[in-house]
């Protein structure tokens, strides 16, 4: 456990908010309990922010301001946010419907969180191997949290991705890029027993708006059996649940191509990510 | 509001937001929309994206005004928060697009300058760029990057080559030192 000087020395680097995830969330923690530490990142804060004095002073364009103020405007009569013109697609994170969630629910879904947030440091203490998914899904949940946590079923693919991560027969396969995608990545877990899977991409390029990515099993000596179809947000990201047939779970092939939207029933299109043959 | 917007203060004006008051909106918007707009501009190296940016900040500023708690840091704060929160988002999902188009063979946006060499010639934010400028170099830059190009610890070592303990120490020290610098001077900024 770390001691109250050394989450101290980590306030600073919180402040600008340059700590990685996890770091990030052993410290939340103890600043729920530690108000020496709360009054400090005050401060920090406060010191971090007047950086911004650094940079030159800039007008925006002045139909900026009656922008604002007209969709403020209009926020207010409808009661609820106007549609975000530009905001980034995010795969992962749907957020329909989401006000109108009665407030028992709301409570629910913060009381799973914990349990989430709690279930994932446990994790990260036992298996600093799969530490890279787990930064990836504190990032997620730390996202979520900042948006007020919303969504049900979100929460519910978070928990099943952690179970998965936890599972004894949890088998974790790295794809790498192909020519096509240098710079992707990906990593796919699969319980032996279940078949569940997870698959988490980062670096894909977003799909043309007629295309998707299809997920391949192929097993030694058997053609490829096709997993679900899925797409990335801007980013390149997409984490999303699988199953992986019977036949597939042994010396196994996983691979991505590029395919119409509707799915080919074996791959057709350029191959973007693959784990090496086993 | 009865009184003139240039006499009341920032916290006054986010509780009348908070009651969905329009004009304080609007006076919150003069007064900060200019550093707001440096800061994003600054972050992304493109108007169009910043003005977008600074709407949604604004429009946040809206929505969330009743958060928005004074025992919990100054109103400034809580505004450059969002702007360059929001501003380091659309940098990420921008990275991974200006990372395709590099593989085309054209980059959608210039690459930073000296971080340094820009804030120092910055005619505002004497008291910040002073204190800045008592910083040691490699200090200074290790918080430019965390701040203005969005990088955690991990990859600040990474970009400069440097030990993560390293990395660490610097921008502890660099914050430590602007703190101090500026703690009797705060008020006026």
């Amino acid at each position: 456990m770390m001691e109250h000087q050394e989450y101290q020395e980590l306030l600073a680097l919180h402040a600008l908010d340059a700590l990685d995830a996890l770091e990030r969330l052993a410290l939340d923690e103890h600043l729920a309990t530690c108000s020496q530490c709360q009054l400090e990142l005050i401060e920090l804060r406060d010191a971090a922010g007047l950086l911004a004095h650094a940079t030159t002073p800039a007008a925006p364009g002045d139909e900026v301001r009656a922008r604002i103020l007209n969709q403020a405007r209009a926020e207010a009569q409808s009661g609820q946010p106007a549609a975000e013109t530009s905001a980034p697609v995010v795969a992962f994170r749907p957020r329909a419907a989401a006000s109108r969630w009665p407030d028992l629910m709301r409570m629910a879904a913060a009381l799973a969180f914990v349990a989430l947030l709690l279930g994932l440091f446990v994790f990260w203490r036992r298996d600093v191997q799969s530490r890279r998914q787990v930064v990836r899904l504190t990032e997620v949940i730390n996202e979520q949290s900042d948006q007020s946590l919303h969504d049900f079923e979100e929460l519910a693919r978070l928990r099943e991705a952690l179970e998965l991560l936890n599972s004894p027969s949890m088998k974790k396969m790295e794809l790498a890029g192909t020519q096509t995608a240098k710079t992707a990545r990906a990593t796919f877990v699969y319980d032996r027993e279940s078949g569940r899977a997870m698959l988490m991409t980062e670096g894909l390029p977003m799909a043309p708006p007629d295309m998707a990515y299809e997920v391949w099993f192929i097993p030694k000596g058997h053609s490829p059996m096709p997993g679900k179809m899925f797409t990335v947000d801007a980013s390149g990201h997409a984490m999303m649940a699988d199953h992986v047939p019977p036949e597939a779970r042994e010396n196994v092939v996983i691979a991505i191509t590029l395919e119409p939207k509707r799915g080919s029933a074996s791959p057709t299109g350029a191959i973007y990510l693959s784990s090496p043959a086993s | 509001m009865q009184a003139k917007p240039s006499e009341i203060s920032d916290n006054d004006l986010l509780r009348a937001i908070s009651r969905g008051d329009e004009r304080a909106l609007a006076a919150i918007y003069d007064r900060y929309r200019l550093i707001l707009f440096g800061l994003i501009l600054r972050i992304l190296h493109d108007r169009q994206e910043a003005e977008d940016v600074l709407q949604e900040a604004f429009l946040q500023v809206w929505r969330r005004a009743a958060d928005f708690d004074e025992s919990r840091g100054r109103a400034f704060t809580w505004l450059v928060t969002i702007a360059r929160s929001r501003a380091v988002d659309r940098l990420r999902a921008l990275g991974s697009r200006a990372k395709l188009a590099e593989e085309v063979g054209h980059s959608p946006r210039e690459e930073a300058g000296d971080a340094a060499e820009d804030a120092l010639k910055s005619e505002q934010g004497t008291i910040v760029r002073q204190a800045l400028a008592e910083l040691p170099e490699e200090q200074r830059r290790t918080l430019f990057l965390a701040y203005f190009e969005g990088l955690t610890q991990t990859e600040i070592a990474a970009r400069l080559g440097d030990p993560l303990g390293t990395v660490k120490t610097r921008m502890r020290s660099g914050l430590m030192k602007l703190r101090e610098l500026l703690s009797n001077q705060s008020r006026g900024l």
